[in-house]
């Protein structure tokens, strides 16, 4: 699989600070990731640094093959970045400012002008893109800075803190842009947030962060994990069969040390199916239980042995 | 089906490297300054020492109003009769009063929206985005102080019907306006970066371009030494003007110290402006 971002050993401290990046090493790989951890993890750190606004102090780095602190215009005419913060340009309405800005990231005049329309529609903003953008709502601003990021059609897209005081309706119909955007497979998105629910619902992949450090990288699987339901499962009998039953069905089951086996059930199949297999494979279902999210798990564990150490 | 009904679709053109990635600024800068209130009644008040100017030179060719001549002495003389027009004091006035509308807003406007990782995120580095900020300032400016000059000698030719050049003269024309725009487009984009409250900059600026004028004038009658006018960008200028078009110095100190003055403020104010930037483009977001 082509290496979107490639990073060896970065390590970056603000002036007399302690290091913010801590020797990050990492390989992204095409598709949908994202970048968790709680606040003062290093995430937008690490976003600044894969831009080009920071120079690593030390290591080495590549985002789609063009080194980040040589060949940063390289790097930043093939991404767009949605940023946390409330930026905006006054003075200009929001067709206006795409426009411009997909200028800035060398699109001709007449064809800016096109697709910043297209794209203002897309993000849901066709009634109000001849609005002055200071007038915008928060919500607004959120589609707006989603709109300018998609402009000029980039390979790779940063988004920070997409949902970001957004409401339920606003953050449902962000989420679903963003999962649009992936389906699509010509980009590739980054996300990086502290919503776990976000990240679990249009991410594949989730790359875990605290202290200036990657603590924890892993697949989420598959996109969409609201499709499923999760189940915790003990027992006992005929393991093997149980298990190759529960495959046979194509649904995705794992099993940790501990025996603790979790198995991701479609949500238009009830559970009842499996106890029915457990009787007819001879395997006694001793724990069952429906887990909220794997990602929950995965954080708290993650952030939790960090603390420990 | 609307677009959204049909999901995200990529664009199929082509993205373009230009040699020139700060256009868009400068192109996007022109308009909104040009939309902005009261500035075509202030263009018109720039304007204006052209249209007295372009009199004065009429009045200069025609023999039969030789008395008017005799009476003003530039118009005797071509050389100071432009580096009047290149240094005179409503020009600079209105120079100042045009910053004051929208230049202190060029980089602190954007310091205080947020604007910079707008910016960043596109192929552009620190210097593109300068220059696009620079060709705003220096274009409205050349706009009322190169381009009359030139257009004032064009008249002249047409109204003597003689083509004579003086290459002090040509010198002075084209030089002058651009070292002073160059001047003060440096010294206002650095304060405009030192603050996202524009009302601050304005005042810093006001401070600098008026009461400079003030301080050297009160030093001046005090210690009778016009080595004080250095402090005066005003005097500066002035004083430049009449090294660049040969004419006696209007202070009494060497001319070529304001040249160095000049110069050196303005490549000392461009390196802290470049490092201000820098640190502003690293200060994109704050906390992590």
């Amino acid at each position: 699989m082509e290496k979107i971002i490639e990073l060896k050993n970065i390590n970056f401290s603000y002036a007399k600070s302690a290091k913010t990046i801590d020797n990050v090493s990492l390989n992204i790989g095409q598709g949908v990731f994202g970048l968790l951890g709680p606040n003062g993890a290093g995430k937008t750190t690490l976003m600044k640094i894969l831009l080009g606004f920071l120079t690593p102090g030390s290591g080495t780095g590549m985002v789609l093959g063009y080194d980040i602190t040589t060949n940063r215009k390289m790097v930043r005419e093939r991404i767009g970045y949605m940023p946390e913060s409330d930026c905006l340009m006054p003075g200009m309405d929001a067709v206006a400012l795409t426009a411009y800005l997909g200028q800035l990231s060398g699109m001709p005049k007449q064809e800016a002008m096109k697709r910043a329309h297209e794209v203002l529609f897309y993000v849901g903003l066709e009634e109000s893109r001849y609005r002055k953008v200071e007038e915008y709502s928060t919500g607004m601003k959120q589609r707006l800075k989603l709109a300018q990021a998609l402009v000029h059609d980039p390979k790779l897209l940063f988004l920070d803190e997409p949902t970001s005081g957004m409401d339920p309706n606003g953050r449902k119909e962000m989420l679903e842009l963003i999962r649009d955007i992936a389906s699509k497979e010509s980009m590739n998105i980054i996300i990086s947030s502290h919503l776990l629910p976000d990240i679990e619902y249009t991410c594949r992949h989730v790359i875990i962060m605290n202290k200036g450090q990657i603590i924890h990288e892993q697949d989420v699987g598959i996109v969409g994990l609201d499709q499923f339901n999760r189940f915790e499962i003990k027992f006992q009998g005929d393991t093997q069969a149980f298990i190759d039953r529960l495959k046979s069905m194509n649904w995705t089951v794992d099993i940790d040390e501990r025996g603790l086996c979790t198995v991701l059930l479609p949500k238009d199949q009830s559970p009842r199916h499996l106890f029915h297999y457990a009787l007819e494979s001879n395997a006694q279902i001793r724990h069952f239980r429906q887990s909220k999210t794997t990602l929950e798990d995965t954080f708290v564990s993650a952030i939790g042995a960090l603390n420990d150490n | 089906m609307t677009i959204r009904e049909k999901g995200y679709y990529n664009w199929e053109g082509q993205l373009s490297r230009s040699p020139f990635p700060w256009l868009p600024i400068f192109f996007n800068g022109i308009k909104m300054v040009f939309k902005q209130k009261y500035s075509k009644m202030l263009f018109g008040l720039a304007l204006s020492p052209f249209f007295i100017f372009l009199g004065a030179i009429y009045v200069s060719t025609r023999p039969e109003l030789r008395m008017f001549t005799r009476m003003v002495k530039m118009l005797q003389d071509e050389a100071l009769f432009f580096k009047e027009f290149a240094t005179n004091g409503f020009t600079f006035f209105m120079l100042i009063i045009l910053i004051l509308s929208f230049g202190a807003e060029l980089i602190s406007g954007d310091i205080r929206f947020k604007s910079f990782p707008l910016y960043f995120s596109r192929p552009l580095d620190r210097k593109d985005y300068l220059f696009g900020k620079f060709s705003i300032i220096m274009f409205y400016f050349l706009l009322f102080t190169l381009v009359p000059g030139i257009l004032l000698y064009i008249f002249k030719f047409i109204f003597t019907g003689k083509l004579s050049i003086q290459p002090f003269t040509i010198l002075g024309i084209i030089f002058v306006p651009l070292l002073c725009t160059f001047y003060i487009a440096a010294i206002t984009l650095l304060l405009s970066s030192f603050s996202s409250n524009s009302k601050y900059v304005k005042i810093m600026m006001f401070l600098i371009y008026f009461i400079s004028d003030a301080i050297a004038n009160i030093l001046f009658q005090i210690f009778k030494t016009d080595y004080f006018h250095i402090l005066s960008m005003k005097s500066l200028i002035q004083q430049v003007g009449s090294f660049l078009f040969n004419t006696n110095p209007q202070y009494d100190y060497p001319a070529w110290l304001s040249l160095a003055v000049i110069a050196l403020t303005s490549l000392g104010a461009c390196t802290l402006l470049y490092k201000r930037i820098g640190k502003l483009e690293a200060q994109i977001e704050s906390g992590n």
